[in-house]
């Protein structure tokens, strides 16, 4: 599948946050209540249109356990973004934001773009951490925010793309530099970076869902 | 002061054509360069008619312009006018009758004009065609002009010779009349140099101090393409002068930027002519700023002064001949393909910029059609195509995450090599290279045929010795599909490009699996609390070549088939080269399988210190 340009995301959180989750339903459209828990990093990818142009996304679902903490370190070098997701029904994970970020900020690039993510928002009963306390954090500390559910698919999509299209405009506004793959952005292979804005021929394949593993 | 100095002017133009150019002297020449410069700007736009006039007005006062078409000129109003149209008279009479009727008057003027007039409407026709008609005196004139540019042969030889000296000795060497013109000619040229030349100086004298008008409205013209058009242009030219003239030629024709301006203003000023009740002060001004400083375009650009002023020298030690081949080339060149110049005045903005937006649109959409096609051949390339299906299988990813885990091992080693030192340091290398030796890859490649079972036997006996949570049950399943699809393909069905297809998907989808759970291997033996080195290596060593061969069974099943098909089927070439393909990425993947291996060395040394 031919892409203008590929994203490389990361997905980082406590074990149990529904990261996979999450990735499985914006990849498949599906949701797994029960998940084998993640051996490392798992991958999905999916293509999406911006400003009718093809971006790949290729996602990298790292395991939320601590023990793999080590290893999925050093998975973050070369991300464009990264999705930093907590369960809204346990407290815990919450708290545990400011390591994850730290640790992010701290092994990738300084441009990357990171969205927090709220998960579970569909576990309204059981919730523990206010849409407000999200946003708060996330206001402070620079990041988008959003609440998502992977159950019912609410916000998952956008929670993807918005990153996205935060990071195309920071490719618009020259933050990133499109050539230096340790931004996490690889160049598709019709498309010569000395002409950025052409638009792209196709631009109808919208979001066909491509993961497979 | 303006009148002595136009009538400088006519005398030093008259002196100038007919003598000093001719018999010249040097310091004679030197001594009038600025009026020189001015009469030649005046003749050369006599030939071009509009910019000639249009400057005299714009010396003179504005509001006698305005009220005058260029036609109606008074005397009074310039001598210097007169001088120019004398000029373009004397060029012409001269051309046709070899007359020098220099000292026409200005009173004359209106008669002149007329005669310009056909002059400039003959040129216009002539530019259309190509400048070959039988009658005109105007196009006498251009056909020398024309006769001058093309005759490059001759010039060639003249003017190497003269390069780099005086005219005056170069025109000897050619007959009386085309002497003659060859000095009108010069001069424009050498005019228009001149002007470049004097641009920057900062001694003006008043008569280019009255350029200065002109100059601004040029300017104020703001058209910015042309400047940088102009710019590269000049700076070609003046290069190539010092060159000299066969290589200037031919960068001429190549540069087209900066003639057009002249043809333009010839045909404004028809335009003007046809129109001469219409023409309002301001418009008046405009065409006049646009006559001349199209005329100039090269030398009028501001932003080229600085440019101009470091090569003047260059230019002037090139020689007049070269420029008089320049400009005949120019013009050449200026008309080439152009008719009416239309497309030289859209590219001016003279007419809008539907065409040039039309253009954009038209270039956007065949860049855009181009990209389509390639997508498309792109896209039925990639139904073959190993790495995109190995990538689709998260193949490179995997890969490419092994080599993020294999560095990070890497980098903790090296830390550990430089925080050791004694003994403690030997023994980390003596165990570094121990585990190099178990990691030894066996070199001979046995073409054992593997039975799925031996298969199924080797690779769990591979995962148990190396003791962490992976498992090929998934590549074992595919495996098992493939050999049964390949027992039972119809042959006569399945057509050789289908059968390579399967080849390479399968040849990817092995890969694919393999290198994620050495990856995953590599993952989980990093976390483990206990290691066996010797048992890891030999069990990976195990899985490597397992797989490896597993790969050259498939691509030897597959390419079977394909023999099969060879065999009396009309295109075995196809068929072969098919077959090689196939083993070319059947190597492919050992080398990826391979690579994967290695660069778990380092994990396993992880582990062992």
């Amino acid at each position: 599948m031919s892409y203008a340009y590929l994203f490389k995301y990361i997905i980082i959180g406590d074990t149990g946050v529904g990261k996979s989750c999450l990735l499985l339903q914006f990849t498949d459209k599906r949701f797994q209540p029960v998940h084998d828990l993640t051996i490392g990093v798992e991958f999905g990818a999916r293509m999406i249109t911006i400003d009718s142009k093809q971006i790949k996304l290729q996602i990298w679902d790292t395991a939320g356990q601590e023990a793999f903490r080590s290893i999925t370190r050093s998975y973050y070098r070369g991300a464009a973004g990264a999705l930093l997701v907590y369960d809204i029904t346990r407290r815990e994970t919450f708290n545990h934001l400011t390591t994850w970020l730290d640790d992010a900020r701290q092994h990738s690039n300084s441009n990357m773009v990171i969205m927090l993510i709220g998960n579970k928002s569909d576990l309204e009963s059981r919730r523990e951490v206010k849409k407000e306390e999200g946003e708060a954090f996330a206001r402070e500390h620079g990041l988008v925010f959003m609440e998502t559910s992977a159950k019912t698919a609410a916000n998952v999509e956008e929670a993807f793309i918005n990153t996205a299209k935060e990071i195309y405009e920071k490719i618009q506004e020259g933050v990133f530099d499109i050539n230096n793959e340790a931004n996490g952005i690889k160049i598709g292979p019709q498309h010569s970076p000395t002409n950025p804005s052409l638009p792209g021929a196709g631009g109808a394949g919208g979001s066909q869902g491509s993961g497979c593993c | 002061m303006e009148s002595s100095d136009s009538d400088n002017f006519e005398s030093a133009d008259e002196d100038f054509e007919f003598e000093k150019f001719e018999k010249g002297s040097n310091t004679t020449k030197h001594h009038h360069p600025v009026p020189k410069s001015d009469t030649a700007k005046a003749a050369i736009l006599i030939p071009k008619a509009p910019p000639s006039t249009d400057v005299n007005q714009n010396k003179k006062e504005t509001s006698e312009s305005e009220t005058l078409t260029p036609e109606i000129v008074n005397s009074d109003k310039s001598k210097s006018e007169g001088s120019l149209i004398k000029d373009d008279e004397g060029n012409k009479q001269y051309q046709t009758k070899a007359v020098p009727q220099l000292e026409v008057a200005a009173k004359d003027t209106v008669k002149h004009d007329v005669e310009i007039e056909a002059c400039d409407n003959s040129r216009g026709s002539n530019v259309t065609g190509d400048a070959q008609d039988p009658d005109d005196d105007s196009e006498n004139l251009w056909n020398e002009g024309e006769g001058w540019g093309v005759d490059d042969e001759s010039d060639n030889t003249a003017i190497p010779n003269v390069q780099g000296k005086e005219k005056m000795e170069a025109s000897p060497k050619t007959a009386p009349i085309e002497e003659d013109a060859w000095s009108n000619e010069g001069w424009e040229i050498w005019e228009s140099d001149s002007k470049e030349i004097m641009i920057p100086n900062p001694a003006k004298t008043d008569n280019q101090s009255n350029l200065d008008p002109k100059w601004k409205g040029w300017s104020n013209w703001g058209v910015s393409s042309i400047l940088s058009t102009a710019t590269q242009s000049v700076s070609t030219l003046t290069s190539s002068v010092s060159q000299g003239l066969s290589t200037v030629a031919s960068t001429i024709e190549s540069s087209i930027g900066a003639p057009e301006p002249a043809e333009l203003a010839l045909s404004n000023r028809a335009e003007k002519k046809s129109l001469p009740a219409e023409i309002t002060s301001s418009d008046h001004n405009n065409k006049n700023s646009m006559g001349f400083g199209l005329s100039n375009i090269g030398s009028l650009v501001s932003g080229v002064s600085k440019l101009v002023e470091s090569t003047s020298t260059k230019v002037i030690s090139g020689g007049l001949d070269t420029l008089e081949t320049i400009g005949k080339k120019t013009m050449e060149v200026i008309q080439e393909g152009d008719p009416g110049l239309k497309k030289k005045r859209a590219f001016l903005n003279l007419e809008g910029e539907k065409p040039v937006l039309s253009q954009v649109l038209r270039e956007a959409k065949e860049k855009a059609e181009q990209e389509n096609k390639a997508r498309q051949e792109k896209h039925f390339a990639k139904k073959v195509n190993y790495e995109s299906i190995f990538d689709d299988h998260q193949g490179l990813v995997h890969l490419e995450a092994l080599e993020m885990l294999s560095k990070q091992c890497d980098m903790k080693l090296q830390l550990l090599f430089e925080s050791s030192s004694g003994d403690a340091l030997m023994e980390i290398q003596e165990t570094l290279a121990q585990v190099k030796e178990l990691c030894e890859l066996p070199n001979e490649e046995d073409e054992e045929q593997l039975s799925l079972e031996e298969l199924k036997e080797r690779l769990a006996s591979a995962v148990k010795e190396l003791d962490v949570n992976i498992t090929y049950d998934r590549l074992i399943s595919m495996w098992e599909e493939t050999e049964c699809w390949l027992n039972n393909v119809n042959l006569s069905i399945c057509d050789e490009n289908e059968l390579h297809q399967q080849a390479v998907e399968t040849l990817a989808q092995l890969t694919a699996i393999a290198v994620e759970q050495f990856h995953k291997a590599g993952e989980l033996l990093l976390i483990k609390d206990h290691h066996s080195t010797a048992d890891e290596a030999d069990s990976l060593v195990q899985l490597t070549t397992t797989l490896t061969s597993l790969i050259g069974i498939a691509a030897s099943k597959f390419s079977d088939k394909m023999n099969c098909k060879a065999v009396g089927d009309s295109n075995k070439e196809s068929v072969n080269s098919l077959i090689t393909n196939i083993f070319y990425e059947a190597a492919n993947s050992s080398s990826y399988i391979q690579d994967a291996f290695q660069l778990l060395v380092p994990v396993i040394e992880m582990g062992a210190v």
